[in-house]
């Protein structure tokens, strides 16, 4: 029996954003290396989720607990969430005038580096291993040069997540709509880049609607989420029932059940 | 008594009977310069019992590896009639507007200039011409002047610097410029200006620029602070097509600066834009201020006006002051001011990424900074600007301020 303890467990975490109750009590573990998709209606919270465990300040956690490999996520300051391992792709990830990638990604990977107590990376080894990162993501060599986001198409801004999240490695990803605004080759260039860091061990939490995906992304668990819980969890079948008859349908047979 | 004397007591008599920078002018009256005795040196007189000042005026260096034999380069005393004449041929004289105390007491001062024209290096005549002004105080009240001539078609680099020398004594100086920037049809002109007094000297820097059919000007300056800065650019689109793109990084740190950019666009197909960026901290006290004409008659004239301001602790006062006046039916013409704090979603998206907040706030400032230099020089990797910032000047003045903002911030 394998008593080790999943890479992230979150317990009846309740979220607030302004004066609004949006996650009533969410509970949900994930192993290292498992991959467990997040579907539900526009609302339910999915997005709130991740947020909240990135640690945005606008949203306000008002109980329950997230542990990532033990550590308490909610005790630290976002960067620290970071360093520990957490990333959290962003929906419509913004611009940031004047960084360049290269520059916005190398110093991040510094600063975990320089919170493992590691060397720098020297600035030539960096660029190789984004230049090919990018490239195995389909990211034109040139986006390296250019500004963090800026005059990037909805796809481009998401294959940059990827590069960013190839690079950085984190423990556990959540990944929030990361195929919208994707071409058939962005999908993927996501689901080869998930399935070779699960093999390395690297966890994920996948928000997603679209079921092709989710399919090719074999994941280990699919939970329903509505109205800031988690309403039902299945496997691929849950997901297939989702797609088939939509959320509203899904919660009626739930209640039905 | 020789013509430059009389030149000199003319400017003085004129001072006397006309006064200083009336405290009710529109562009002063945000941040009203120091009386004119400063200016003159009369305040000061006897004040520094240390060495003169160390500095050498303005110098001419190449810059890398750009030789240039197209430059004509000459230091003239304005103590000196026949060089007085010389030096200020063809300029127009002080007049009776808002700024022209500053003229009359420049005219006062005035000791040494430099005359430069800038013609193409010959076989090399579709290269840029690339240069490095310096200048360093000579004195503890001075009037430089710089005449800049730049010959039609001609492209031209150029970066100028004003910092203190090191081993300057440390007395604070007052500093009246002007520069008269002069481009023929069709010349191209790239400047960078860093002007980065000491903490206690008062500066006051006039750019006059006049731009000929087709000649494109980008100015793109980058200020710290001193106990009083003024950076006025005046400048005037008389030929057909031309461009002008002025934009200024002012990091005020937690003292004075007013930036002001006059634009009188008197052609048609004219192109003008004026930005700026403010960072400010403490009890800080900076004024950006755009003013744009559109003489009648300048058919399809382009203007842009951008102004922000970033407090980055404490309680600056920042005044950011965007005005058009347009006489004209035909043209485009956009103005706006920002005045707020960092953007949120880029500071959280890379604290999230693992900078912490110190490094995210440097890395998004410096990243606004840069962007706004970019879109005025151009980001080309071989570029002025690229060369320029990696030198790393900006990141640590950047950073030294970041830090001074904590220190405010934490009392």
């Amino acid at each position: 029996m394998n008593h080790t303890p999943p890479l992230l467990q979150v317990r009846d975490l309740r979220v607030n954003v302004g004066e609004r109750t949006v996650l009533r009590s969410v509970s949900l573990d994930v192993p290292a290396g498992h991959l467990v998709v997040l579907m539900g209606a526009n609302g339910s919270g999915k997005s709130t989720l991740g947020m909240a465990l990135a640690g945005h300040p606008s949203y306000a956690v008002q109980g329950g607990q997230a542990l990532l490999d033990g550590q308490d996520l909610l005790q630290m300051p976002a960067h620290e969430r970071a360093r520990a391992g957490l990333f959290v792709s962003f929906q419509s990830p913004p611009d940031v005038p004047g960084v360049k990638n290269n520059l916005f990604i190398r110093t991040a990977l510094n600063a975990m580096h320089e919170a493992r107590g590691q060397e720098p990376l020297d600035a030539f080894d960096f660029l190789a291993s984004a230049k090919k990162a990018a490239k195995e993501l389909g990211l034109p060599e040139a986006m390296l040069g250019r500004p963090v986001n800026e005059g990037f198409s909805g796809g481009e801004r998401k294959r940059n997540e990827l590069l960013q999240l190839s690079l950085l490695r984190p423990r556990l990803a959540l990944l929030d709509e990361i195929d919208s605004g994707m071409d058939v080759d962005g999908v993927r260039a996501v689901v080869a880049l998930v399935q070779k860091l699960r093999r390395e061990g690297t966890a994920f939490v996948v928000v997603s609607h679209y079921l092709q995906m989710i399919e090719q992304l074999e994941p280990d668990a699919v939970l329903r989420l509505d109205q800031g819980c988690i309403a039902e969890t299945g496997d691929l079948e849950l997901a297939r029932g989702i797609a088939r008859t939509g959320f509203a349908r899904a919660r009626a047979q739930a209640v039905e059940a | 008594m020789d013509s430059a004397r009389a030149d000199i007591l003319a400017a003085r008599a004129h001072l006397q009977q006309q006064g200083w920078v009336a405290r009710r002018s529109e562009a002063f009256h945000h941040l009203p310069p120091p009386q004119l005795a400063h200016w003159l040196g009369s305040a000061q007189e006897d004040a520094c019992a240390a060495p003169v000042l160390g500095g050498s005026g303005w110098t001419l260096h190449p810059l890398g590896s750009h030789a240039a034999s197209g430059i004509q380069a000459r230091w003239l005393d304005a103590q000196d009639a026949a060089e007085r004449a010389e030096l200020f041929a063809g300029l127009p004289q002080p007049g009776d507007g808002e700024a022209a105390p500053f003229a009359w007491a420049h005219r006062a001062l005035c000791r040494l200039g430099l005359r430069l024209r800038i013609g193409a290096t010959p076989g090399k005549e579709r290269e840029p011409v690339w240069l490095e002004l310096r200048h360093q105080p000579r004195a503890q009240a001075e009037a430089p002047l710089l005449v800049l001539d730049v010959d039609p078609g001609v492209r031209c680099v150029l970066i100028e610097t004003h910092e203190r020398a090191e081993g300057d004594c440390l007395h604070p100086v007052a500093q009246n410029l002007h520069a008269h920037v002069r481009l023929g049809a069709g010349a191209q002109l790239q400047h960078l200006r860093i002007v980065s007094p000491g903490a206690a000297d008062s500066v006051a820097h006039h750019i006059h620029a006049s731009l000929a059919a087709g000649a494109q000007y980008a100015q793109a300056l980058v200020a710290t602070c001193g106990s009083y800065h003024l950076q006025r650019n005046s400048i005037a689109l008389q030929g057909q097509g031309a461009r002008a793109h002025s934009a200024a990084l002012a990091l005020a740190g937690s003292q004075q600066i007013d930036l002001q950019t006059y634009t009188q666009v008197q052609a048609a197909h004219t192109v003008s834009q004026a930005e700026a960026l403010v960072l400010a901290q403490g009890r800080a006290h900076a004024v950006a201020n755009a003013h744009t004409r559109i003489a009648p008659g300048c058919d399809e004239a382009g203007v842009r006006q951008r102004l922000m301001g970033v407090p980055l602790a404490g309680s600056p006062r920042l005044i950011l002051r965007p005005h058009l006046e347009i006489l004209h039916d035909n043209v485009q013409a956009a103005h706006g001011a920002t005045w707020g704090a960092l953007p949120e979603d880029a500071l959280f998206y890379a604290r999230q990424r693992g900078l912490d907040e110190a490094c995210a706030r440097a890395l998004i400032i410096e990243g606004m900074a840069r962007a706004l230099l970019e879109r005025c020089l151009g980001s080309e990797e071989e570029g002025l600007l690229a060369q320029w910032l990696q030198g790393g000047w900006l990141s640590r003045t950047i950073g030294t301020q970041l830090q001074a903002s904590v220190e405010v911030q934490h009392g």
